[in-house]
């Protein structure tokens, strides 16, 4: 073997190491344990088969985050993809205002989780809260089962709002002017131009930011557990929070491996699916 | 006219609807306890105090989290920084065998979601004993794939003549990424310092599993834990995050402008 070689080597070892010990090792040591049965304290009994996995979907406690997951899914993906491509495409042009409003739909992208969770549950704190007051309800958002999950998909919007807006007006702004004013010319108005022609030329960012939503709301754990805790009546424990619980207050070495290799299966599929589909749209160019 | 006002419109209120907490939540750090316990919910304070800072700056832990917080996302940061740099001058400057194979390993991690792993990854730390240490922290947000990605689209750019024209001068590896590589692609690795350090600082759940003294959590761990209300000091709990929100404002809305221009870069990919 040539020096430079072991120099290339020696360049790429720390990031080969990093990736081994916290990516590839765990990952192959759950898909293994997945079909061990394991004792609590970490002994190999034997071998399971499926055992894990077929025990795993007996579980109501699963089945059930399975469901709420299911519904925080499908409520989160299109509030935020409407939210986020309308604030895109509202100040994708270049205007007197538009660098406030800009600044403001970053804005999210510096508040952290933790500090977003607390403000909410400070919004929607008992019934005197300020949201109660704004609309005139009477609800009290986060001891009821309905109203939490909701709550938990508004945090989930406010969470990814900031990275999915710069991404889709960034897609906005570089579509070439010519096709515009081209559409323009042949008299289409804004919003023939919009859902005409803008729309689908951002088509591939719209769809890459529809899977990142899919993947982050399947996965959806520590706004779970900063939030609701899982509750009311554990009315929001999704799977990967349910994982947590099991995995780090049962010690449940069997729920944790299956769960692990279940939503690695599954994130590996969307970001499959997203390349497959950026390898298509780039053909219909 | 009427598409322009109900644009006009349209804007404003999404721009209400995004800002309120970020409002509410800096409204609230100047709140009295009264306007806490009111029988109504305040929008802003009856009159504004100062108190809540004092008592957020005071708490016996609070500066410490902080200080844990800026010197951890600071050590990701640089690790990172340095790992990436590392790696991805030896993708497009050297020829060595595997290089193919190696670089979709690496790459591949992009597939594999942190989330999942997050107990073996724990024994891992716990098997090494750094529970309660920087370094269980630091150490498994130190390679990102993403960032690989993206510092070697970055390097491809640059150009192996400067390379060739180093070596033939006889300048080491190292003289010429940090002479002549890292400062033609200035932007990049800055805002991939910028963005590690970002990230870590506003990490939560990890931090939050490794770390068990108080002396050792993270201002995003740590200030759910405050207890100010416990103490019926429910002002200093807003003033705490508005007191960590403000710099990242700032620095949003001075890299507004090249953030937009590096994500754009990124798309065309």
């Amino acid at each position: 073997m040539k020096r430079r070689e072991l120099k290339a080597f020696a360049y790429i070892a720390p990031a080969l190491v990093m990736a081994l010990l916290f990516s590839y090792l765990p990952l192959i040591r759950s898909f293994i344990s997945s079909f061990l049965t394991i004792s609590q304290s970490g002994q190999i009994r034997g071998f399971a088969g499926f055992g894990n996995y077929i025990r795993l979907f007996s579980d109501d406690a699963f089945i059930r985050s399975i469901g709420h997951t299911i519904i925080f899914t499908l409520l989160f993906v299109p509030l935020n993809t409407v939210l986020t491509t309308a604030a895109a495409a509202l100040t994708r042009r270049k205007r007197k205002m538009s660098p406030v409003a800009e600044f403001i739909f970053l804005s999210p992208m510096a508040v952290s989780l933790s500090a977003y969770a607390i403000v909410f549950s400070e919004m929607f704190r008992g019934r005197i809260s300020i949201i109660n007051r704004m609309f005139s309800t009477d609800i009290a958002w986060l001891e009821s089962p309905g109203t939490a999950m909701l709550v938990l998909v508004i945090l989930g919007v406010f969470l990814d709002f900031g990275i999915d807006y710069i991404l889709l007006l960034s897609a906005f702004r570089s579509i070439d002017k010519d096709v515009i004013d081209a559409a323009r010319l042949d008299g289409a108005g804004p919003m023939q131009s919009l859902f005409l022609i803008e729309l689908p030329m951002i088509k591939p960012m719209l769809s890459a930011t529809v899977f990142m939503a899919i993947k982050d709301a399947l996965l959806i754990s520590a706004p779970v557990m900063v939030l609701t805790e899982g509750g009311p009546f554990r009315s929001t424990e999704t799977v990967m929070y349910y994982y947590y619980l099991e995995a780090f207050r049962s010690g449940n070495r069997a729920v944790e491996s299956t769960i692990a290799t279940l939503s690695v299966s599954i994130s590996i599929a969307a970001m499959a699916a997203i390349s497959l589909r950026r390898r298509h749209a780039r053909k219909d160019f | 006219m009427l598409a322009r006002i109900s644009r006009f419109i349209l804007t404003l209120l999404l721009c209400i609807i995004i800002a309120f907490p970020l409002f509410y939540c800096i409204s609230m750090s100047f709140f009295t306890n009264i306007d806490f316990t009111d029988a109504y919910a305040h929008f802003l304070p009856s009159h504004p105090v100062l108190d809540n800072f004092r008592t957020a700056l005071q708490n016996r832990y609070y500066p410490r989290f902080i200080i844990n917080s800026l010197l951890t996302s600071a050590l990701t940061a640089i690790g990172r920084t340095l790992i990436t740099v590392m790696a991805a001058f030896a993708f497009t400057h050297i020829r060595f065998r595997f290089r193919q194979i190696l670089l979709i390993a690496l790459l591949g991690t992009m597939f594999i979601p942190p989330d999942a792993l997050l107990y073996p990854n724990y024994r891992t730390i716990a098997g090494l004993g750094l529970i309660d240490t920087y370094a269980a922290i630091i150490l498994p947000s130190l390679f990102s794939a993403s960032a690989l990605l993206l510092m070697i689209s970055s390097f491809v750019s640059a150009g192996q003549e400067y390379y060739d024209a180093a070596r033939i001068d006889g300048a080491k590896d190292s003289v010429y990424i940090a002479k002549i590589l890292c400062p033609m692609a200035g932007s990049v690795v800055f805002t991939l310092f910028l963005q590690a350090f970002i990230s870590s600082f506003n990490s939560y759940l990890w931090p939050l599993l490794v770390t068990n003294r108080n002396s050792m959590r993270t201002v995003q761990v740590g200030i759910t834990m405050l207890g100010f209300a416990d103490g019926g000091e429910y002002g200093a709990q807003f003033a705490a995050i508005t007191i960590i929100v403000l710099p990242f404002l700032i620095i949003l809305g001075l890299g507004r402008k090249r953030l937009s221009e590096y994500l754009s870069g990124e798309i065309r990919l």
